[in-house]
This record gives structure tokens, C-alpha cells and sequence, in this order.
């Protein structure tokens, strides 16, 4: 090894850049070759390089400076970028056969251009067609249009989702969820506000908060004006004309780049602002292109995209330190889809803990600022139900019909814990509604604990640092999966979920892979539960005639974030097998669809099997999140408060003393912990990254 | 001790599994574009299809329940089928497959079936014929000296946005077909003229549209190919040039001669008994004589003639959407006029690229040829200049002048193919995609060939053009008020439909023109 090392050592200043421009794979050439002169003297002042005989025995010695190969034929070309000494210690002559540049069979054939090409490739980070495009713009002098462009691109896509068919099309007399929504701005527009929430309720009555209905008044007002006929009271259900569709889409669309966009763009460049443009654009295409959300709002027809949006403002907002804007923000959310309670707790949590860390006069202050602005918003959304405007019964009939409790536990088939193990226990044969109900309270409860208490707890901890103006950016993390926590246990543990609400937790799970590194869990498992949340809502897109596009926006999006599970076994992690083996699930149960017809005794085969082998990996993720929230607590305050374990270490360890002085015997995370408190531009993915290294850590002290 | 490097280093074992090593001669980029264009595509199964799609699912039904020698003589739809024998066979063989999905799509009676599975089906074979566009645009971009230029221009190519049009949405083969076109000039650039001219041969009994190129290639393959650079003639190459172009014919043709059907099936590809505009004007000289002649009318109605007027030019076509348009005012075009006036053309730059017969200088007279036939041939149809742009972009990295003619044809020529679709929810998207599609292309290409004007008309030129291009804008804006401004302002906005279109064709017309100008100025003076 020494004497590799030494070799290395002393040629590499004679290693001079030499560009080869042999074709791949080159022949091997005769030995009587004018390059391999036996008996000349080395150049190198260190002694004659040595040849393995043992493989390379047709080579006797080769005596000449090492030229370096050119980095396109180097083995590994991907690896040159992070190794600086020579990949090899052998003498190689021009001559010399170039084999093993490339592993065999691969590339075996490859032309120069395209072995130049895979040599420009860089490691796992650099990887997708995201990346790539953004590479070649900003390579291309169009870094300032990345923007424009993606924005116009996302448009096109989801104007051509909307070519398809909607949620019901052709299906009186009910038809689906376009109708229902049609329905609200034809009934919005011709009634009185008073009558909203109670007019011919059999036929999709309005069943949203408030701001759904000003949404649906506004999008009715606008289509009137164009064309009267598509929103006339009555007559008008069911119409299906291609204009009036058109307009329907259109609404979508703008409506969804009013909220969502901005949002999403706010969140790549708030919440990034540490990390470069590239990364912040690549996060920008991940989350405009997330194929459950694109395929329900602009496919399956519905404005999820403006809740979701709001939410997303709302957070970036209290990252911000702007706690006032996004109590609004939020409370707007919950006024367009009362769906957005999931992530209630969370955002109570998060700002019920803020309140304690600025202390009792500051805290206190902004609990009541709080209160008053939440209060007055939902004040000023209900306003028209409200007296004077209506007597005080009025706001009732908004409220029965915004939570519906009369309905069973759970309706269609939806891949969370009630109707998974419906298939073992049968819920509704063995307790009541009532019990049910409760028992689902219970467990939804349970669920949201960790959301409930980890970003209380981390800002608790956060108190013993000096306040700085800026928010914590540990809080982040906290704050994204004190959300997905929220709402996945929502989405699994509670009463009368629809297959759709599965986008609510895909949101932060989205937010916090799409700047993870590709070799994190983060990233891995994010992706396997965007990918089995668009797989769960199959039956229902399959229903809507949307199977083209839920294939096409599926593999789409997983190219542009350069998704690839399929790495080689021997580097295979647990959790790589066993997103192998869901995959390898669905990819069976598609093909058992197109193949076999369920049975008669069970018509319902197929959801059920879906359900099946969704409701795991839901699962899975809500455990994840709990542990990562976990995690992530501790990055918050160091090793102060925890476990018994981390009891120990405190006493043995007293990394933070009130005055933010660490003693002598501080770890190194002491010091990180408070730079942590300053620096607010480590963002998401550089945390999570360096989480690792941090648990580690504290096994060590441990 | 010495190590060997591939044995010792775990980092560097193949970290790729066993499917991996399948790969072909692509990287990840291209197959990026691959993936992109084929999900966006995808996504159009939907769309608007046009009566084409009809035509060619007839035509499946005849290849696949008639015998051979009625598939020319069907008359069960007004569709008849009117392309030659290869694309018959072409038909033929896609018939089976859908059979076998669906027995209903090869059902001769089964007019206007529009089933999802016929549409899928449908889509899907143009997706998946078009790949051969796809895998000789990747050869184009192989072994050049300039890589990545020449694979901006073959992705240009692939997600061109008058293949989106035409073939994705309008519903058509032409990926599919220029692929064949495509190939035959990637073998004459690698110097197989023999190959080159067997592939024009069998693109010809693909689609006969393609004979606007075959002056161009007669020329060509007989200067380059039959004779020695001083001139002399070769005749063994000659023969078998000979031999393969007429076996190819026989493949083709040769059942159809047996059968004594060729007359019938002359009759089905050249029905000379259309106007000399298409019923939306495809944007060429005619165009804007056709217009001119309006104008003439129109003053002649209000301010009394002072010339002659034809009556049945008169009633023929105020309204610009007829097709057999006769002039009123101006003498009538027959075809024999526009065949010699093509032929004409065409000569000049025949005899160029008889005495410089290079690739560059072949490629250029083709694109040339193309674009004298769809200037001034008889009833040309507006999809018929995708014949000239996709063997411009070939040419559009040579400097800055080329690129700057490309430009102008492209934004021009695929502005023209826009009246193609007329349904609201399909022109956003074209109108979209093509904005895309010329920020994407036409920028990183700007920067590679830029080069400053060096005299003043080349200043006021540049100004006029760009000008010209900003006017498209405006043009968009216009032609989407009209009908808004139609049904506001007057009382029948059925009579004003045409106006859109024909400043359309009379504004892409212009660009065209120019275009056409400038190409045959650079090739003419180049040494």
C-alpha cells in the first residue's frame, strides 16, 4: 500500500493533462509498439513503476511518465470530480488497451459524444430531467427565464390534463364533483345568501366553508357574463357543453396560479434562501408538478390546489416571523375547505409554542393578537350568516353542512387504517356510530401527539437562546413534519376521509423531499408515498376515464426529480427492498386488472387489494414522521431534555448554560446548536443531511 | 505492490444493475427529451382530431377486410384512400394489431367509430412510428464536430411544434415520414448516396407529396453519385442507382401492375381537380396574389371598374374559405402556369447543385425545392411547409444568416399551421407550445451564431425583421379579438370568419416570402 501511495505521490506532478482521442473501445495494439521502449530510465526521480505481472504480464515494465488519461476514459468517469489522486497506479501508455473505463457491456458500444456526455454527469444530486434542464439553461444564458419558462410549461401540462374527462362526465343524473362544483356557482349567483347552505341539498348542496362559495359566486359571475346559459338556475345541471367545460378548466387553472404558485414559489425562495437558484428551481419544478395534485384538481376536477395553497402561504409565513399574516392566511384555508383542519394541531402547536418562547408579556401579547385575528377573519367569513345580515340560527346551516358527522366512518374505499382492517374487523357490524366515532377521535388524537407536542417543545427548548428577530431554522423541519404528522394521522385514524385527502399529507412530504438529497429517507421515502398517494387514487381516476394521464404525469415526475429506486442489490437498503417489493405490488395489480375480472362474491377485489398495499406505506410514513419529529426536536435545544439516555448526557454534558456560554467540556454540537439559532440560512435539506451525523454524535457521548 | 485498479477499489465496481448495462448509444438528456415529449403527448390522446383521423382508421378497415385489389377501388367511405402503395402496406400492418385490440376499429362499416380504445390505438402508433424520427435525429447528432448544437437542433426537430400540430392533435404520420426523409439525407451526409436515394425511393411510395424534394435529389445523386468529380459518367454506379430506385417501385407498385390497376391508382393520387388554393390559403405567392385580387374587387365595386371583371370571380370566393378560388380582376392561374413557373425556379438552383454538388450544397437546393413548390405549386396544403422547415433546421447552425432565415420560416410557417386547429382549448395549448418551443430553440441558438450587422442595409433589415417577428404578437392578439369583435360589433359575425384566417395567411405569407428570398440569395451566392 506504501508503496502505492508513494508512487502516486511522486507522479502526480508529472501527471500532465493529455487529451486522448482514442475511440472506445479502442483494440488493443501489437507490443512492438514505438511508445514501449523496455529498458529507457524513468522519468521519475522515485524509481521505475511497477506493472502487476500478475494480470498485465504481456506489459514487462513500462517506463514512462504516466500520461493521465483522458477523464472521459478514466474508470469511473463519475468519481474523478471527488478523488484527486489517481485512480491508478499503473503505468498506462497511449497504447495501452483501455478496458474497464466503463463496466462491461455497459456503454460498450458508446460513440466519444456520448461517453463525453456521461462523463459531465455528475452524482446522484446532479441527476433527473429537472436538473438537468435547469443545467442547460443556465449553460445556455437563460437563467432569468427559468422562471417564465416553467411557469408557461406547468401551464401547458395542466391545460392538457384538462383536455380529458372530469369526475362524472356523462353520468346523469348526479354526474360528480365538476356538476357539484358548477352547481355552487350556479346556485351562488341566483340565490340569496341566506339560502346557500340550504337549497335543494339532495342535489349536491353546498357543503364547503364559506369562501368556496365567494370562490364559486366570483368564477359564476365572471362565466355569466361570458355565456348566461352555462350558469342558469336549474336548467343549467349537468350541461356539458365544450366552452362551458373550457371555462370550468380555465377557472382551475387561474385560480390555482393565484394561491398555489405564488405559494409555491414563495416556499422555494424563503424557505431555500440558503441554497442555490438551481436548487431552489429544482424544488419549484418538484412541487409544481406533483402528479396526485395535478391529476385530482385539473383532471379529477376540484380546487384543492387554493386550500393547499393558502396552507402553504400560511407556513411560509410564520417562517418568516410574520406569525399575524399567517393565522389569516391559515384561517382563509380552513374558510375555503374545512379539509384543512387536518393541519390544525400542528399550526396550533407551532404557534401556541411560539407564545411561550417569547416569554409571558411577548407571549402573551401575541396569543391575544392571535386570537383576534383568527376570530376576526372567521368573523368577516361568515359575516353574511351572521346577524344583522341573518338571524342568529343563520350560521347553522353553514356549520351542519361544513361537518357532516351523520355519515359512516368511512364511505368509498380509501387506503387508511378503518377501511384496511375493515377486511379483518368489521367496524360498522361490530360498534355503533357513535363509538366509532369516538374511538376514531381517540385514535386521531393519539396519531397527532407528536405534531401536538414537538414544536412546543422546540421552542421551549429554543428559550434559552438569545432571541434574534428571525425564526430558528430548525423550526422548518419541525414545522413540515409537525404537518405531514397532523395530517397523516388524520388521513388514516379519522371519520370520513375520501381517497382525495390523501394530497394533504403528500404537501409537506413534498416540501420537505424536493430539496433532500436523493440518497436520504427523506427523499426516498417522500417519493414512495407521492408515488403508492397517486397509486391509492387509481380506482377513482380510473372511474374519471384519467388512466392515460395518471401513467403519463406519474413517470413524468418521477424523471424530473430524477427518482431511481432501482440501485444494485449489494447497496440496497431496507427501505430500498421494500419500495422494490410495493412497486413490484402495483405493477402486479395493474396487470391482474387488465388480465383477470374479479370475482362475483367480490366485485370490490381490486380497491380492496389497492387499499391493501397503500395503507401500509401511509402507515409507515406516520411513523416516520414521528420519529423524524423526534429527531428533529433535538436539534432544536442539543442534548438538554429527552430520554433517560439523553438525561445523562445532559448532567455529563451541560452543553447550554442560560447565557448561551457552553463549558469547557462543550461538544461540538454546543456550538452548533447556537449557530443554529443565528444562521437561518441552513435550510431543510442541509439539516436533515447533517440530522445524521448529529444522532451519531450523540451515541458517541453517550 | 502494485495495485490493480479495477480489482482493488469497491467504489469503482459497476454500481448498476444487471438492466442497466442494456443501455444504447444515448444519454440521459436525450432521453430525457424522449420521455418529456412522449408523456406530453400522451397527455393529448384526448385532444381535437380532425377528419384525418377518420381517414386513416378507414383506411385500416380497407387494408385489413379487403383483398389487395379493391383498396383502391373502396368506396364505402367518402375517404377514400388516395395515398401510395407502401403507405398501404403501412396500414396493413398496423391493422393487425388493432384486430386484434378491437375488431370494431378494422370494421369497414363502422364509419366515424371513435371509441377510446380506436383513439389510443391511433395515438399510439403515431407515438410510437415516430421513434424512427427520434433514433435518426440522435444519429444527426453523432459524429459532428459541434455536438451539442447539432442535438439543439435534432430536439427542435423531434418536439417540433408542427409535428404537435399536425400529427399529435390534427392527427397525421409525418413524424413518421420524415423520419424516412431524415434518414435518406443522414446516409447522404455519411456519403451512402446509393442508400440515401433507395430510402428517398421508398419515402416516396410512402407519401407522394414528397416528389416536391425528388428535383433535388435526381440532381444530386446523378452529378455526386453517376459521375466522377470531373464529370464523367460511371456506370455501374448509375445502374445500380437505377435498379434500386426501380425496385423499390416494383415493391411498391408491382402488385398493382399485375392487376392492371395503375391507372386507377394514378387517379387516386393526382386528382387534378382542385382549386389553386387550399380553402385556408396556405401562406405562399398565391396568397398574397389571391388577396391582391380581393383588394382590386373591393375598389371596383365602391369606385367603379376601370378594368374587366370576371363574373364567376366575382361569386367564386368573397368570402375567402372556397376552394376553387378563379380571380376577378387579375388573370386567371392555371396549373400549367404554376409548373413552369416552379420548374423554373428550381432550375436556378439544380444547376448550383449541379456544379457544387456537396452535402451542404444538396441540402441546402433541397430545402430550396421544397420551398419553390410550396411558394408556387397548385392547391398546396399549409401542412405542406413543414417540407420546408424541418430541412431548414438542418441548416439553421451553419451561421447567422441561415439561422436568422430560420427563424423567420419557422415562426412564420408555424404561426400558418395555427388555423389548423380551431377549437379554443387546442389553440391554447399550440400557442403555447410554440412559444415555448422558439424560446427554448431559438435563444441558446442566437447566442452560438450571433454575429454583428456589418453595413447599414443589414442594420434596417435586421430592424424590419425583428419588427416582423414582434408583429406576430399582434397577430395573435388580432386573430383572437376577431370573433369576439365579430359577434359585438355586427350582425352576422358568420360572414367575418374569414378574416382571421386570411390575415394569418397573408402575415405568415410575407415572413415566407422573405424567408424564401434570403435562402435563395444565400445559396446562390455562396462559393
Amino acid at each position: 500500500m506504501d508503496e502505492t501511495e508513494s508512487h502516486i505521490l511522486h507522479q502526480t506532478p508529472h501527471r500532465v493533462p493529455r487529451i486522448r482521442t482514442v475511440s472506445v473501445p479502442s483494440q488493443p495494439t501489437p507490443r512492438a509498439n514505438g511508445f514501449l521502449k523496455p529498458n529507457r530510465r524513468p522519468l521519475s526521480p522515485v524509481g521505475p513503476l511497477l506493472v502487476p505481472t500478475d494480470t498485465y504480464d504481456s506489459y514487462p515494465e513500462i517506463l514512462m511518465p504516466v500520461p493521465l488519461r483522458h477523464r472521459a476514459l478514466q474508470p469511473s468517469p463519475d468519481t474523478w470530480i471527488r478523488t484527486p489522486s489517481p485512480s491508478s497506479s499503473r503505468a498506462i501508455s497511449p497504447s495501452s488497451p483501455v478496458t474497464g473505463v466503463f463496466p462491461r457491456g455497459y456503454h460498450n458500444y458508446s460513440s466519444f459524444g456520448a461517453i463525453m456526455e456521461a462523463e459531465k454527469e455528475t452524482p446522484l444530486q446532479e441527476q433527473g430531467l429537472g436538473r438537468r434542464w435547469l443545467r442547460w439553461m443556465h449553460k445556455n444564458g437563460l437563467k432569468h427565464w427559468v422562471v417564465p419558462c416553467t411557469l408557461l410549461a406547468s401551464a401547458v401540462v395542466r391545460w392538457c390534463i384538462g383536455l380529458g374527462s372530469y369526475s362524472g362526465q356523462g353520468t346523469p343524473p348526479m354526474f360528480g364533483d365538476y356538476e357539484a362544483q358548477r352547481h355552487w356557482m350556479e346556485l351562488t349567483n341566483h340565490l340569496p345568501t341566506r339560502q346557500w347552505y340550504t337549497y335543494d341539498l339532495q342535489y349536491w348542496g353546498l357543503d364547503y366553508p364559506p369562501l368556496t362559495a365567494y370562490h364559486s359566486w366570483l368564477c359564476g359571475k365572471i362565466g355569466s357574463w361570458i355565456d348566461p346559459t352555462w350558469f342558469a338556475l336549474d336548467t343549467s345541471r349537468g350541461i356539458e357543453t365544450p366552452t362551458s367545460k373550457l371555462f370550468m378548466r380555465s377557472t382551475v387553472i387561474l385560480s390555482d396560479y393565484a394561491i398555489y404558485l405564488p405559494a409555491a414559489w414563495l416556499f422555494t425562495r424563503v424557505w431555500h434562501a440558503g441554497r442555490s437558484r438551481r436548487t431552489q428551481n429544482a424544488a419549484l419544478l418538484t412541487l409544481l408538478f406533483q402528479p396526485a395534485l395535478l391529476l385530482i384538481d385539473f383532471g379529477h376536477f376540484q380546487y384543492n390546489s387554493v386550500m393547499l395553497g393558502f396552507t402553504l402561504l400560511a407556513a411560509t409565513s410564520f417562517i418568516k416571523g410574520r406569525d399575524l399574516l399567517g393565522a389569516f392566511l391559515f384561517t382563509l384555508s380552513l374558510g375555503f375547505k374545512q379539509m384543512s383542519l387536518y393541519y390544525a394541531p400542528a399550526i396550533g402547536s407551532y404557534l401556541i409554542g411560539k407564545c411561550l418562547y417569547l416569554g409571558p408579556r411577548d407571549g402573551a401579547r401575541l396569543f391575544v393578537r392571535l386570537a383576534v385575528v383568527t376570530a376576526g377573519t372567521f368573523i368577516l367569513l361568515f359575516l353574511p350568516f351572521l346577524p344583522p345580515f341573518s338571524p342568529i340560527s343563520g350560521v347553522l346551516d353553514p356549520i351542519t353542512r361544513i361537518f357532516p358527522f351523520n355519515r359512516g366512518i368511512f364511505e368509498d374505499k380509501v387506503a387508511n387504517f378503518w377501511c384496511a382492517t375493515n377486511v379483518v374487523v368489521k367496524w360498522k357490524a361490530w360498534a355503533s356510530q357513535s363509538a366509532l366515532m369516538r374511538l376514531s377521535t381517540l385514535f386521531t388524537f393519539i396519531g397527532f401527539l407528536g405534531a401536538a407536542i414537538a414544536p412546543i417543545r422546540a421552542w421551549l427548548r429554543l428559550k434559552n437562546q438569545d432571541r434574534t428577530g428571525v425564526v430558528p431554522s430548525v423550526m422548518q423541519t419541525v414545522l413540515l413534519l409537525a404537518l405531514l404528522n397532523s395530517s397523516m394521522s388524520f388521513f388514516l385514524f379519522s371519520f370520513q376521509v375520501h381517497e382525495k385527502t390523501i394530497l394533504l399529507p403528500l404537501l409537506p412530504l413534498t416540501l420537505l423531499l424536493s430539496v433532500a438529497p436523493h440518497d436520504s429517507t427523506t427523499f426516498k421515502l417522500g417519493v414512495l408515498a407521492n408515488n403508492v398517494g397517486v397509486f391509492s387514487m387509481w380506482p377513482l381516476l380510473q372511474r374519471d376515464g384519467l388512466s392515460t394521464q395518471y401513467i403519463a404525469l406519474t413517470l413524468l415526475w418521477n424523471r424530473l426529480i430524477g427518482y431511481d429506486p432501482f440501485v444494485a442489490l449489494s447497496h440496497a437498503t431496507y427501505l430500498d427492498i421494500l419500495t422494490w417489493m410495493v412497486y413490484l405490488g402495483c405493477a402486479l395489480l395493474h396487470l391482474m386488472e387488465i388480465v383477470f375480472r374479479p370475482p362475483a362474491r367480490y366485485p370490490d377485489l381490486f380497491p380492496v387489494l389497492n387499499v391493501l398495499l397503500s395503507m401500509p406505506i401511509f402507515f409507515f410514513t406516520w411513523l416516520w414522521s414521528i420519529k423524524s419529529i423526534i429527531e428533529a426536536r433535538w436539534t432544536a435545544g442539543g442534548l438538554s431534555v429527552g430520554g433517560p439516555k439523553d438525561k445523562k448526557a445532559n448532567s455529563a454534558f451541560p452543553t447550554e448554560s442560560p447565557g448561551g456560554v457552553s463549558t469547557a467540556l462543550a461538544p461540538v454540537e454546543g456550538v452548533r446548536n447556537r449557530r443554529e439559532g443565528r444562521l437561518r440560512v441552513q435550510s431543510l435539506g442541509y439539516t436533515a443531511g447533517k440530522r445524521q451525523t448529529y444522532s451519531r454524535a450523540t451515541s458517541v457521548v453517550d | 505492490m502494485a495495485v490493480n485498479p479495477e480489482k482493488s477499489d469497491p467504489q469503482q465496481l459497476p454500481r448498476v444493475p444487471w438492466f442497466r448495462k442494456l443501455a444504447f448509444d444515448v444519454t440521459s438528456s436525450e432521453w430525457d427529451i424522449l420521455a418529456l415529449s412522449t408523456a406530453f403527448k400522451s397527455l393529448l390522446f384526448p385532444a381535437y382530431r380532425s377528419t384525418d383521423f377518420e381517414v386513416h382508421r378507414n383506411w385500416l378497415a380497407i387494408t385489413h377486410s379487403l383483398p389487395i385489389s379493391k383498396w383502391y377501388y373502396d368506396t364505402t367511405s367518402e375517404w377514400t384512400l388516395d395515398y401510395p402503395p407502401f403507405f398501404a402496406y403501412f396500414e396493413k400492418v398496423l391493422s393487425i394489431p388493432a384486430s386484434l385490440i378491437d375488431p370494431r376499429i378494422v370494421d369497414l362499416n363502422n364509419l366515424n367509430y371513435s371509441a377510446w380504445t380506436v383513439v389510443a390505438y391511433q395515438r399510439t402508433t403515431v407515438i410510437l412510428t415516430e421513434l424512427l424520427l427520434a433514433a435518426v435525429l440522435l444519429k444527426f447528432a453523432r459524429g459532428v464536430p459541434d455536438p451539442n448544437t447539432q442535438r439543439l437542433i435534432s430536439a427542435s426537430l423531434f418536439l417540433h411544434p408542427g409535428f404537435l400540430i399536425v400529427d399529435h392533435i390534427h392527427f397525421q404520420y409525418n413524424g413518421f415520414l420524415f423520419g424516412i426523409l431524415l434518414l435518406s439525407i443522414l446516409q447522404a451526409r455519411q456519403g451512402n448516396l446509393l442508400a440515401s436515394g433507395f430510402f428517398f425511393a421508398v419515402l416516396l411510395n410512402f407519401k407522394h407529396i414528397y416528389m416536391y424534394l425528388a428535383p433535388a435529389y435526381f440532381v444530386y445523386l446523378l452529378r455526386a453519385f453517376c459521375m466522377s468529380p470531373q464529370g464523367s459518367v460511371l456506370p455501374n454506379k448509375f445502374f445500380a442507382l437505377a435498379n434500386v430506385v426501380i425496385l423499390v417501385f416494383i415493391a411498391s407498385l408491382g402488385p398493382f401492375l399485375l392487376m392492371g390497376q395503375i391507372p386507377q391508382l394514378l387517379s387516386r393520387l393526382f386528382p387534378f381537380t382542385r382549386g389553386l388554393n387550399h380553402a385556408y390559403w396556405a401562406p405562399n405567392a398565391w396568397a398574397i396574389l389571391t388577396a391582391t385580387d380581393r383588394v382590386l374587387l373591393q375598389y371596383a365595386k365602391r369606385f367603379g371598374a376601370s378594368f374587366s371583371v370576371d363574373a364567376s370571380g366575382v361569386s367564386s370566393s368573397s368570402r375567402g374559405l372556397v376552394g376553387d378560388t378563379s380571380f376577378a380582376v387579375l388573370p386567371s392561374i392555371r396549373p400549367i402556369h404554376t409548373f413552369l413557373i416552379t420548374i423554373s425556379l428550381q432550375m436556378i438552383f439544380l444547376i448550383k447543385l449541379w456544379r457544387i454538388p456537396t452535402y451542404k450544397s444538396f441540402l441546402t437546393a433541397l430545402t430550396l425545392c421544397g420551398y419553390t413548390s410550396f411558394m408556387f405549386g397548385w392547391h398546396v396544403h399549409e401542412k405542406a411547409v413543414l417540407l420546408v422547415l424541418v430541412p431548414l433546421s438542418l441548416l439553421a447552425a451553419e451561421n447567422y444568416a441561415y439561422f436568422r432565415t430560420f427563424v423567420l420560416a419557422s415562426t412564420a410557417g408555424v404561426t400558418s399551421l395555427f388555423p389548423l386547429l380551431f377549437t379554443p382549448a387546442e389553440q391554447v395549448i399550440q400557442v403555447a407550445y410554440s412559444l415555448l418551443w422558439a424560446f427554448v430553440v431559438f435563444g441558446p441558438l442566437q447566442q452560438r451564431l450571433y454575429e454583428f450587422p456589418r453595413s447599414l442595409p443589414a442594420v434596417i433589415v435586421g430592424l424590419l425583421e425583428t419588427t416582423y417577428l414582434w408583429g406576430f404578437l399582434f397577430l395573435e392578439i388580432v386573430v383572437t379579438l376577431c370573433p369576439i369583435l365579430a359577434k359585438v360589433v355586427t350582425q352576422n359575425p358568420e360572414r367575418w370568419e374569414f378574416l382571421p384566417l386570411m390575415l394569418t395567411s397573408l402575415y405568415c405569407a410575407v415572413g415566407l416570402i422573405w424567408a424564401y428570398a434570403r435562402l435563395s440569395f444565400l445559396y446562390i451566392t455562396t462559393k
